[in-house]
């Protein structure tokens, strides 16, 4: 599903790549968690991976999708492959709940008789039945989080990539949020989270890769990463 | 393949109804947008309402003042003088001649009886110099009186006079035309004045025109900064260049269709409330604001155009930048 190959990447005329070398694949259906301090490179990693930032060197393959090959003007497409959810969630503040979930069908050219069927039962996954109409501003910040994660997996796309997602939130909020990624992921979608939260990621019990200064210094399947506390 | 016809015409619906309910998608952001953003709203549609009011103002002015200088160009004629016992049949040779020429565009003649007369009817309160006149022998000249397409330039009708055997016989020595000696000096002057005064305008236009419109253009740059996040978003989810840019777009179009007619209405009540002083300056204001009534439709859609088109452009630029994938 995910493929990177010797992927190094630079930025500028910087000596020291924000990657080096790196080399992953992840599967179809896996839930991986990126680990790593700040500046290990787990950012750069996403930002390669939906197109952000083009590597230095190596290769990379999403959902059979070789972004060697891929021309400017399909980025959109690819993007629309990919669902992404951030820690500061990036929501449209003028428009609601109901129009925000929308939208990421809308620029994919659904008509407004699927909009209609689609996004109410993805509002009803992820438990934000009722709030329709309330403008971002007017929901915490876990149902904020609830609403990009809808957006992220309404068009039903193989891959969703979370940035932190739990970043901003307070523990019960943050369990929810993992939660719901667990469901998503039970339903067949592949899941990249990246967090520090070393709770989240030993409760979790799935494949840690840990990023270090721009490599992967490990690598451990699902179940066998323990960690301590402020570790991660 | 009738079906392969079938599947592809099938297709081409499908994707000109996909363009169609991406256009109207568009539109219904960018009324929302201009609808929701409350302040940013009111803020750009004033800009763009003072900008357009500026141009509507500018170009008023300008069309007046070309009336004002036309009105004094019409005043401005050049005199040639012919002796008194001039002979009918030398005038008309004279006149055709003078009508030949490119850079005339009218001539009038006030023979010597006609000039005697007008005289005589300014004078009517003053019945000594009426009693003079009367006893005197006529010694009016004729007047052939010349317009030029431009004042400034007197050389062919020079030459014709200088030149033609009909003018010399019978042009009063005594009375030198109104182009040479001291009188050449004052059109000369008029001449300058006016055109200077029309560059003047010309070139205030354009200086308040461009700044105007490079104030909308920071306005809206400044608003779509504002929303820089949004437009980042929308990428990183998968919308395209013109999925994106399009709200922007319809947003401008509406700021510039308010603010013209808005504009348009401020301005014509300036121009319509300052009418009578003007009038008392001896500004010609009446066909501008003739103009104006007659052709509201279109003074109207040509601000709205205006309003939009710099609303698309200061639109388009402005999210350029945020664009690049």
């Amino acid at each position: 599903m995910i493929l990177l190959d010797r992927v190094t990447k630079t930025y500028g005329k910087s000596t020291k790549p924000a990657l080096s070398r790196i080399s992953l694949h992840v599967k179809p259906k896996e839930f991986v968690i990126l680990v790593g301090t700040s500046g290990a490179g787990k950012s750069t990693l996403l930002k390669l991976l939906t197109r952000e930032e083009k590597p230095t060197s190596g290769k990379i393959v999403v959902g059979g999708i070789d972004y060697d090959s891929l021309k400017d003007k399909h980025i959109p497409l690819l993007r629309r492959k990919i669902g992404v959810v951030f820690q500061d969630f990036k929501l449209l503040p003028q428009r609601t709940v109901y129009e925000n979930i929308a939208f990421a069908l809308e620029i994919a050219g659904m008509t407004n008789r699927e909009i209609k069927n689609t996004v109410p039962k993805v509002i009803e996954l992820v438990g934000l039945a009722g709030k329709e109409k309330s403008f971002p501003h007017q929901l915490s910040g876990g149902e904020r989080q609830r609403v990009a994660i809808a957006r992220a997996v309404v068009r039903q796309p193989k891959i969703l990539i979370a940035d932190e997602p739990t970043g901003n939130l307070d523990p019960k909020h943050s369990w929810d949020i993992v939660r719901l990624l667990e469901k998503i992921n039970h339903y067949g979608t592949t899941v990249l989270l990246t967090t520090h939260n070393v709770e989240i990621v030993n409760k979790l019990q799935r494949r840690v890769v840990t990023l270090d200064h721009g490599k992967i210094t490990s690598d451990q399947a699902q179940g066998s990463y323990r960690q301590g506390k402020g570790a991660a | 393949m009738a079906r392969k016809l079938d599947a592809k015409s099938f297709a081409q619906k499908k994707r000109g109804r996909r363009r169609w309910l991406t256009f109207i998608r568009m539109c219904r952001y960018g009324v929302n947008n201009f609808s929701r953003n409350a302040w940013l709203t009111i803020a750009a549609t004033a800009v763009m309402t003072i900008t357009l009011l500026i141009v509507f103002i500018t170009l008023a002015s300008r069309s007046t003042l070309v009336n004002s200088i036309d009105e004094i160009r019409d005043k401005v004629d050049m005199s040639v003088y012919l002796i008194t016992d001039v002979e009918d049949s030398s005038v008309y040779v004279i006149e055709d001649g003078l009508r030949n020429l490119e850079s005339v565009t009218k001539v009038d003649y006030v023979s010597p009886e006609q000039a005697r007369e007008n005289f005589a009817k300014e004078n009517s309160s003053d019945p000594t110099t009426l009693n003079a006149l009367n006893e005197a022998v006529n010694k009016f000249p004729g007047t052939l009186r010349i317009k030029l397409v431009d004042i400034n330039d007197t050389t062919e009708l020079e030459e014709f006079v200088k030149n033609d055997p009909t003018v010399q016989e019978n042009i009063d020595k005594n009375r030198e035309p109104s182009f040479a000696g001291e009188r050449r000096a004052a059109i000369q002057n008029i001449g300058k004045t006016v055109d200077f005064a029309d560059k003047v305008g010309l070139g205030a236009s354009v200086v308040f025109i461009t700044i105007s419109s490079l104030i909308v253009f920071n306005t809206i740059r400044m608003a779509i900064f504002n929303r820089k996040d949004e437009i980042e978003m929308m990428k990183l989810i998968g919308a395209d260049k013109s999925f994106i840019r399009g709200p922007f777009i319809v947003e401008a179009v509406v700021y510039g269709f308010i603010a013209a007619l808005i504009a348009t209405g401020l301005g014509f009540a300036a121009l319509y409330s300052t009418k009578g002083k003007l009038l008392d300056y001896g500004i010609a204001v009446s066909p501008t604001i003739d103009f104006v009534i007659t052709y509201i439709g279109f003074v109207l859609l040509g601000m709205i155009l205006l309003g939009a088109i710099i609303g698309v452009v200061s639109s388009l630029l402005a999210t350029r930048r945020y664009l690049k994938i």
